[in-house]
């Protein structure tokens, strides 16, 4: 500002005094020449500015306009005094201050409201059509995900309600609520985040989604498919989460390094859709991920994770599981310790490093559960005794994805999925329980339109080979889904 | 004191924990900027003081960069951050930022800059709803096509530099003033070459050039997104065909972050010339830093406009 005064003075000095600017020579006019034209670029950047910030004030409120019309006739006025006359300068600037005040009496109205959360909303619909009952559990592979599948015909998916600000200069608070279709409302996840502790250390604490594997803490209206990974619904129940508090620390490197540690209630059993009631201090189940990624040249992206996840069953409360073939109606109970091992690998490329018109992500994720423990045998027929021996089963599974966008707006995808009903070691149940020789796998191809970065559509066909009959045969079925996935309010920013 | 080895000892150790102290003292800022024009000019203004990064390429769609593990890995390290701001990094900034555990760069912090919080903007939409495209409630985000805007932003990133290294003040100043005189003449450069441009009706693929459009004086007269973010229909590049009988566009640019085809296509049918632009350093061949991409472009528009 001081610099311009001198520029102005100069000038007016200049004008003022014909002879002395006769004496100077014409590099300091054309010197002169060039800061007037600059002197006049700032002022009509700066009536452009008055103007757009007037607009403002138009619109918001009629007292604020009155000014602002006020104040604009005198911007107009001080423009072309500006560009003739270097003393109406000061006038020029006292106006932009007005005008600025008359935009910022408008905009007090609004401050109430500045300060409320982002919101967004997703709305989310399906229809399904299956061959079998979509409720059926996986062959093998205990209580998996009961009631995860999607349903059925048409069917309101959950709408997801997001609301996220800055508490203060240390902490920020997200809330994520998922109506269901069955009409209850659902905390997803509701935590605070520090922002200011430094060193790259980011600590959580609250309900939220465990960062272990990749497709673990993504929402479903980020997912690429329409339906979980059958790893994600035999061993992480869709999608994991506790109460409790995440530590993560990002390592002060060029390469993305990133270690995590969770402890938590363990409300859940992951892979059960059972809920426990404890009552008991201290932490009851944990975890710890790892991650690293990086770019390979401009065009490929690539991230690579390991993790672990651990919890105990309530002492002398168990777990029910159903019986491995699900053909017998029987209920097990399990009691134990619950270890679910992971790793997870994404790779990215767009020409360019451009995904605006086509790109393509590949994930693979494997996933081994162990279970260490009791298992009873037929609590439905209690009065005819149970049987309950030490219990140790392994088992592991996989899938790969690859989605493609090949022109704007459209992707194709396809997926394979593998369980591995690996081994059970029963003891005395073994007579009881036969755990199937059956690997269930599922083949997925989609095809999705996203007009935008706020809505898709979704078609989806999945040959699934999840069931094993009593007879040992395996059942297939044909399913195919139709999704919508909408989004309402703010722009969410996605993970990788 | 006759203990002289454990003497000598203890003051070497005082002396390298000093001269380690001071290395990193000394060691270059991290800046972290979203694109490369502000890459460029962080160059500019901080020399070898900073080292600089920059988050994307000219050749990027910048409203669709995904939160890349690469990008929290150099947000946790950054000193400063430079981004565009007015919800063009809406998508991935907030998700680096939140992943990065970086306290210098979360807002309201010198280390976070936000360039159009600080200069004049163009197409402030008066009403707002995306039933209108991809709209950007705080006016076009494309600043760095306006010679004030960028003079502007220099003021603000050494301002955020001397704040977070006071010991470069000097050296930034310096900076600065250079920068100013260069960038001041190179503007009226500009101004004189592209006096043939005045007036030249245009029709722009994204509203991507509008500011220098708007400095060069050429009146856009349509864009070939229907709506801002929207791809071309070929039913809207029908209409602006039509609409070339009676206010006709003497070229369709587009910037090298976008497609040719619809582009192209405009420009075989209407017979004008079709004019990549680069989207910001890096976005052609001759364009490799601030100054050089507005020769590139005003070339390039000069270049469209002598008859074939």
């Amino acid at each position: 500002m001081f610099e311009k005064k001198i520029v102005v003075a100069a000038i007016a000095a200049a004008i003022a005094t014909p002879g002395a600017a006769v004496a100077q020579t014409a590099g300091e006019l054309d010197q002169i020449r060039a800061q007037l034209r600059g002197l006049k670029e700032d002022y009509e950047a700066r009536i452009r500015a008055l103007e757009d910030k007037l607009m403002a004030a138009e619109t918001s409120a009629t007292q604020a306009a009155a000014d602002a019309a006020k104040a604009k006739s005198e911007a107009t006025t001080a423009a072309t005094a500006a560009a003739g006359a270097a003393s109406t300068a000061a006038e020029a600037t006292t106006t932009a201050q007005r005008a600025e005040s008359a935009a910022q009496n408008a905009g007090q109205q609004k401050s109430q409201n500045a300060f409320n959360p982002a919101i967004s909303l997703i709305l989310n619909g399906t229809w399904g059509r299956y061959g079998n009952d979509p409720t059926n559990q996986i062959s093998g592979f205990a209580s998996s995900g009961l009631g995860e599948a999607t349903p059925r015909g048409a069917s309101l998916g959950e709408s997801e309600l997001y609301l996220t600000a800055n508490i203060d200069p240390n902490f920020r608070g997200s809330l994520l609520a998922a109506f269901t279709p069955e009409n209850t409302v659902e905390i997803e996840e509701a935590f605070i985040e520090t922002l200011a502790l430094g060193r790259g250390i980011t600590a959580k604490g609250g309900r939220f989604f465990s960062g272990i594997g990749y497709g673990n803490s993504r929402h479903p209206h980020a997912w690429d498919f329409v339906d979980a990974s059958l790893v994600q619904r035999a061993f992480l129940g869709r999608n994991y989460g506790d109460d409790g508090l995440q530590l993560r620390w990002v390592a002060p490197l060029p390469v993305f390094v990133e270690l995590g540690g969770e402890i938590g209630r363990g409300r859940e059993f992951a892979g059960s859709p059972s809920e426990f009631e404890r009552n008991r201090n201290g932490k009851e189940a944990h975890a710890l991920y790892a991650k690293v990624g990086g770019d390979v040249g401009v065009e490929h992206s690539y991230q690579v994770g390991v993790s672990h996840l651990r919890m105990r069953t309530p002492a002398g409360t168990g777990v029910t599981v159903l019986d491995f073939d699900d053909t017998t109606g029987l209920v097990n109970v399990f009691d134990g310790r619950q270890r679910v091992t992971g790793a997870d690998f994404v790779w990215k490329w767009a020409p360019d490093g451009n995904p605006a018109y086509r790109n393509f992500k590949f994930v693979a994720e494997w996933f081994q559960r162990r279970l260490d423990g009791d298992m009873t045998f037929d609590t439905t027929n209690a009065g005819a005794g149970t049987l309950t021996d030490a219990a140790r089963i392994r088992q592991s599974g996989w899938y790969a994805q690859a989605a493609y966008q090949f022109m704007p707006y459209w992707r194709v995808g396809a997926r394979y999925d593998r369980l591995s009903h690996g081994t059970a070691n029963l003891n005395a149940n073994a007579a009881n329980l036969a755990l199937p020789a059956f690997d269930p796998t599922r083949t997925s191809l989609m095809v999705d339109y996203s007009p935008s970065e706020f809505s898709r559509m979704r078609v989806q066909y999945n040959r699934d080979r999840l069931l094993q009959d009593a007879a040992g045969a395996t059942v297939d079925d044909n399913v195919l889904f139709f999704q919508y996935i909408m989004s309402l309010g703010a722009h969410g920013a996605h993970r990788f | 004191m006759k203990n002289h080895p454990m003497k000598k000892l203890f003051a070497a150790g005082a002396l390298s924990a000093f001269a380690l102290l001071s290395t990193t003292a000394h060691a270059a800022l991290e800046v972290f900027a979203c694109h490369p024009e502000w890459a460029s000019l962080a160059q500019e203004l901080a020399g070898k003081r900073a080292s600089v990064f920059s988050a994307t390429t000219a050749m990027q769609d910048v409203h669709r960069i995904q939160a890349r593990p690469s990008l929290i890995a150099r947000a946790r390290m950054a000193d400063l951050v430079i981004c565009t701001g007015a919800d063009l990094e809406v998508g991935w900034m907030p998700m680096v930022r939140t992943q990065a555990g970086n306290p210098k760069i979360r807002a309201g912090q010198p280390g976070n800059l936000e360039i159009a919080n600080h200069v004049p903007r163009i197409e402030v939409p008066v009403s707002v709803d995306r039933a209108l495209g991809d709209m950007h409630p705080m006016g076009n985000p494309h600043v760095q096509w306006s010679p004030r805007a960028v003079a502007l932003a220099a003021d603000e990133v050494t301002k955020r530099l001397v704040q977070i290294d006071p010991a470069g003040r000097a050296d930034y100043e310096a900076r600065l003033a250079d920068f100013r005189t260069r960038w001041t003449a190179a503007t009226a450069r500009w101004t004189q070459l592209a006096a043939p441009l005045k007036g030249v009706p245009v029709i722009q693929h994204h509203r991507e050039h509008s500011y220098l459009l708007d400095f060069l004086g050429m009146p856009i007269i349509g864009s070939l997104e229907p709506k801002p973010g929207v791809e071309p229909t070929s039913s809207h590049l029908q209409s602006l065909l039509e609409q070339q009988a009676a206010t006709p566009a003497r070229m369709v640019v587009r910037s090298s972050a976008r497609s040719a085809q619809a582009s192209e296509w405009l420009s075989e049918k209407a017979h004008i010339p079709a004019v990549l632009l680069p989207s910001g350093p890096g976005g052609s061949p001759a364009a490799v830093d601030l100054f050089t991409m507005y020769d590139d472009a005003i070339q390039r528009l000069l270049a469209a406009l002598k008859p074939h």
